[in-house]
């Protein structure tokens, strides 16, 4: 457990904050919705459900993930969240294309959601037309993906938040600020295992004490990609689910956990850790919990 | 995985070494027959496809490489392999007019790339999902016999250097822990 020297910025969208020093903020959950398979808004109401409830329960912030894999399903998902999500909650929209990327700006700006959105993400392939995009319908916040296809270290992540590591003209923080996005979330960018997956949660101190950015990833990606877990019925879900204890273990600020059906586990786990990485970080460095956490909430 | 055939390892069946073809699967549920080499998925435009290249090259028995099922969403990645056998790298070793979001190629090096176009002929059955079409083009391939390509090329993985842990650095080298935990920069 660990307490950092920089000063560690704290960003908030719709009052969700994230960042600062370790045992001060409660980790925040992102949940992944409509990654598999067709979207089931039916069942995906009842999640967003349960979702909040959970993080009532725990104290621990959650900030639903929505996927939009392709054309046909933005117009539906936007609607789902103007319907489904309390407007006085922020949303995040994860989408690969390019160009579907560009039409949901536009969308959200439309509907007046941006002030809510945490765009995911920027990173090396964000396109020219995407930068023009951003800076026309700019969202409240992005997270920035470090990773950097020719090293994966944590050294390899600071070269490509920092000067682009010769792929882009410019490293991928200024990049995000010049579009004017001030709300900045690095994601260390796991990778599968055999590919230096453990770079993924070190680089979490190293990313917070060089820019003191609120820093998480999306570690839970590891376990779907170790496949020999297949082998040990009933294991990969506990384990996918307990693998983001490593997040506010190194200092993280937050953990996109993948599906939402892992609500029920990941909740507690990430509770549990908040509350032991409180108690060290309040007697070694005064740093109090929030008001809203785990600790405050669950240890009466 | 090791495998004399296949040293850089991934998630893919082999069957006959001496065959001449490979086959990518997209999003398709088709299992090949086993008169090719080797098979198996490809999701991502980068580390993806580097594993691929590797792990044809390294056999000169492969001369054919069949893509096929539906592309994947966003990544395009089988496009992009199209793209890198046609293209090849530019000097940010971004395939040159990959579709992809992030198609760079950044842990083998041209001459293996230059191998692959060489050595692979990619032939493009993305889209189909029309199984006995797949068998029928593999047959055909298979029918065409065409020779080894001689030596297997082994491509290197360039790797980063390895920061040694002789100097109590702890986690990093860019970051000094006492031992409570504190961080702070190293040097200062």
């Amino acid at each position: 457990m660990f307490s950092f020297t920089q000063e560690q910025k704290i960003f908030e969208i719709s009052k969700i904050q994230i960042g600062g020093q370790p045992g001060n903020l409660p980790t925040v959950l992102f949940s992944g919705f409509f990654f598999k398979g067709e979207p089931d808004y039916t069942k995906a109401a009842e999640y967003v459900k349960k979702m909040y409830q959970l993080s009532e329960k725990t104290a621990n912030p959650v900030i639903p993930d929505f996927f939009i894999k392709k054309e046909e399903n933005l117009q539906k998902i936007i609607e789902f969240i103007i319907k489904e999500i309390p407007k006085d909650k922020p949303f995040s929209v994860d989408i690969i294309e390019p160009d579907l990327k560009i039409k949901t700006l536009e969308l959200l700006s439309k509907k007046n959601l941006l002030k809510r959105t945490v765009y995911n993400s920027i990173h090396i392939g964000t396109t020219n037309e995407e930068r023009q995009t951003l800076k026309k319908y700019t969202p409240e916040m992005a997270i920035v993906v470090a990773f950097n296809p020719k090293d994966k270290s944590p050294d390899g992540k600071i070269e490509v938040l920092e000067n682009g590591a010769n792929l882009l003209d410019v490293g991928l923080i200024e990049l995000t600020k010049q579009v004017g996005i001030k709300k900045i979330l690095i994601d260390t960018a796991a990778m599968a295992p055999g590919d230096n997956s453990g770079a993924a949660i070190s680089a979490i101190p190293v990313i917070k004490e060089e820019y003191g950015l609120p820093t998480g990833c999306a570690i839970h990606n590891v376990v779907e990609k170790s496949k020999w877990l297949d082998n040990f019925e009933g294991a990969k879900r506990v384990v996918d689910a307990a693998s983001n204890i490593n997040i506010p273990l190194f200092g993280g600020d937050f953990a996109i956990y993948g599906p939402v059906e892992n609500s029920e586990t990941v909740f507690p786990i990430i509770a549990w850790q908040d509350i032991l990485v409180s108690e060290y970080a309040q007697n070694y460095f005064g740093i109090t919990p929030d008001i809203n956490h785990p600790r405050r909430k669950l240890l009466k | 995985m090791e495998n004399k055939y296949y040293p850089w390892g991934g998630e893919f069946t082999t069957s006959k070494d001496s065959s001449c073809v490979a086959v990518v699967l997209l999003n398709i549920e088709y299992t090949p027959p086993s008169t090719v080499a080797i098979y198996g998925p490809l999701k991502t435009e980068n580390i993806g496809i580097e594993k691929i290249v590797a792990n044809t090259i390294s056999n000169p028995h492969i001369r054919y490489l069949i893509v096929t099922g539906e592309e994947i969403r966003g990544h395009r990645s089988g496009n992009s392999l199209l793209a890198l056998s046609k293209n090849g790298i530019d000097k940010n070793h971004r395939i040159i007019n990959a579709p992809g979001a992030i198609p760079y190629i950044e842990n083998i090096d041209e001459k293996a790339i230059k191998r692959f176009q060489e050595q692979i002929q990619v032939i493009d059955m993305i889209g189909e999902q029309d199984t006995s079409k797949l068998d029928k083009k593999i047959d055909e391939c298979i029918s065409k016999s065409p020779p080894s390509f001689g030596e297997p090329y082994i491509a290197i993985r360039i790797t980063s250097e390895v920061t040694t842990l002789d100097d109590k650095r702890a986690l990093h080298s860019k970051i000094v822990i006492d031992y409570m935990g504190k961080i702070k920069k190293r040097g200062e």
